[in-house]
């Protein structure tokens, strides 16, 4: 039973999701493209931003935009905090000691929310200027959507903007390609590196914030999977490559909604099984994703 | 300008260096010969910082330098076009040259002297846009030298510009390095193929297994016996 109505009303509920797979596919892209680490701290930041709005937001009451501000410098500086404390000192090691120390960090946090949180899920009450409805001939959305699909558009131009146009943005890039060849250049690579981690943070915490909005339900391990999701949606897209990560997150989030839309209701369990499944049938026709390139093995 | 003093460099524990001394005085080019695997390019890289000298000292303009980092040593004026060319392969031709002039901050200086680099460099300026890893191996060393420049140094380490190179675009390569010299930058420069190196240098340090074999004028060097046997092979 096929309707458009139906059809366009999922795929936008997909692109909602796609948004937010995209802004955190954005900052594990640009950290795996430095360091070759699969960021699973990432997905804490999720985690510990929507709880932070949670409690400035709704429990202090701070207006939306002082919410959004705060919002985006704590995950920030939490990004600093991560890379400068269980980082930077591993940095010339094994790859696989950055990795083992970011799934640590994530434990940490979890383990960490959940006892100051405890362990049961919190209602996140969007205020009504965030609920209203809208009724169009097709589409039926509310104002949480747009503000959503708005910010996360402003978030991709900027970023993307920044990394294109800005030197620190070109400096980013280069660090990316050859680490060592950009510290001939002058580049104080650490500092780079620093701020591929501050951004990252501050749009991934942004993202647990419009998470808890959309969904209406927060916990201290929300993070988790969203996060190996948008890795998913990295790889999918073209590890390394920053329009590939915002295209892999709108790929999956679209196909993740899309499926459980139209496939018979009892699957709708496997929604994350079915995220999985596409990413193997990707990597099967393009091993190096949709947009990416066969990268050189580095020696 | 540059004094390097009693340099030792070990990776790990296996010395690459030992034991190097050389000068090279300001509007000179200096050239360091010598085999693969005697010690050019890890001498170079102690002089620009990236590798730490395990004894040594390395004074430029009488300062000491030996313990700063590579991007201070930018800023004063060392700039090191690596072997290999080291471009960003994945960024455009301007974007590459921008980065040489990372360590700048007036903005109308560098625009400024972008402009000079293409007249330098006309193919550049007509792949200003271009991925610079689509260009070919000569105009990649052009890049590599442009890239250089842009840092606006004093000093410049050039790694075996000549390598991999056509012996016309060589030749041409050369003219530059002395062009850049008459604008006032000392060079210091690594190679393996002695012949074209000792024509424009001034002064010569042959390398032998991480020591200094020989060194003086490259006129006097030219004409000793045991570099025409060795290196210049006649």
């Amino acid at each position: 039973m096929f309707s458009w109505g139906y059809f366009l009303q999922q795929s936008m509920n997909g692109i909602i999701l796609g948004c937010i797979y995209a802004l955190l596919a954005l900052g594990m892209t640009v950290v795996y493209g430095i360091l070759r680490l699969i960021n699973f701290a990432h997905g804490s930041l999720i985690t510990v931003g929507a709880f932070f709005v949670y409690f400035i937001f709704f429990r202090a009451g701070l207006s939306l935009p002082a919410s959004v501000f705060l919002v985006l410098g704590f995950g920030g500086l939490m990004g600093l905090v991560l890379d400068t404390i269980a980082y930077r000192k591993l940095r010339g090691g094994p790859e696989v000691a950055l990795l083992i120390t970011s799934l640590g960090f994530y434990t940490f946090v979890e383990n960490f929310m959940k006892m100051v949180v405890s362990p049961q899920p919190y209602a996140f009450k969007t205020p009504p200027y965030l609920s209203i409805m809208y009724k169009t001939q097709f589409l039926t959305f509310r104002s949480i959507d747009v503000f959503i699909i708005v910010s996360s558009i402003i978030i991709m131009l900027i970023f993307h903007l920044f990394v294109k146009k800005s030197k620190m943005g070109i400096a980013m890039r280069a660090v990316a390609e050859n680490l060592e060849i950009a510290r001939l250049m002058g580049i104080e690579v650490n500092r780079v590196i620093s701020l591929t981690f501050v951004l990252g943070s501050a749009i991934a915490a942004f993202t647990g914030f419009l998470w808890g909005a959309k969904y209406g339900q927060i916990s201290y391990d929300m993070g988790f999977l969203t996060g190996v999701k948008a890795f998913v949606a990295v790889v999918v897209g073209g590890v390394g490559s920053i329009p590939g990560a915002m295209l892999g997150g709108f790929v999956l989030g679209l196909a993740e909604i899309l499926s459980i839309a139209f496939l018979p209701t009892r699957f709708a369990e496997y929604r994350d099984g079915i995220v999985f499944a596409i990413l193997i049938v990707v990597l099967l026709l393009r091993p190096a994703g949709i947009m990416g390139v066969k990268e050189e093995v580095r020696v | 300008m540059l004094k390097v003093e009693g340099l030792t460099v070990k990776y790990g524990v296996i010395p690459a260096v030992v034991n190097v001394s050389l000068e090279v005085r300001e509007g000179q080019i200096v050239t360091l010969l010598g085999a693969n695997g005697a010690g050019k390019t890890t001498t170079l890289k102690a002089v620009m910082g990236v590798l730490r000298p395990a004894v040594g000292k390395i004074f430029y303009r009488g300062q000491d330098i030996t313990s700063l980092s590579p991007s201070l040593r930018v800023r004063l004026g060392i700039a090191l076009v690596p072997e290999g060319r080291g471009i960003f392969n994945r960024l455009t031709v301007e974007e590459n040259l921008l980065l040489g002039a990372y360590s700048r901050s007036s903005r109308e200086e560098i625009v400024k002297d972008l402009e000079e680099i293409y007249l330098l460099f006309p193919r550049l300026a007509e792949r200003r846009k271009q991925i610079a890893g689509t260009l070919s191996g000569g105009e990649q060393q052009m890049l590599a030298l442009g890239r250089g420049l842009m840092a606006r140094p004093q000093l410049m380490l050039l790694d075996e510009p000549s390598l991999g190179l056509a012996p016309l675009v060589v030749r041409e390569l050369y003219t530059l390095i002395e062009k850049i010299r008459d604008q006032g930058v000392t060079i210091l420069l690594v190679e393996q193929s002695a012949l074209v190196a000792l024509g424009i240098a001034d002064y010569a340090y042959v390398l032998e297994s991480g020591n200094v074999k020989l060194f003086g004028e490259s006129e006097v060097l030219k004409s000793l016996d045991e570099v025409k046997r060795v290196y210049l092979g006649g």
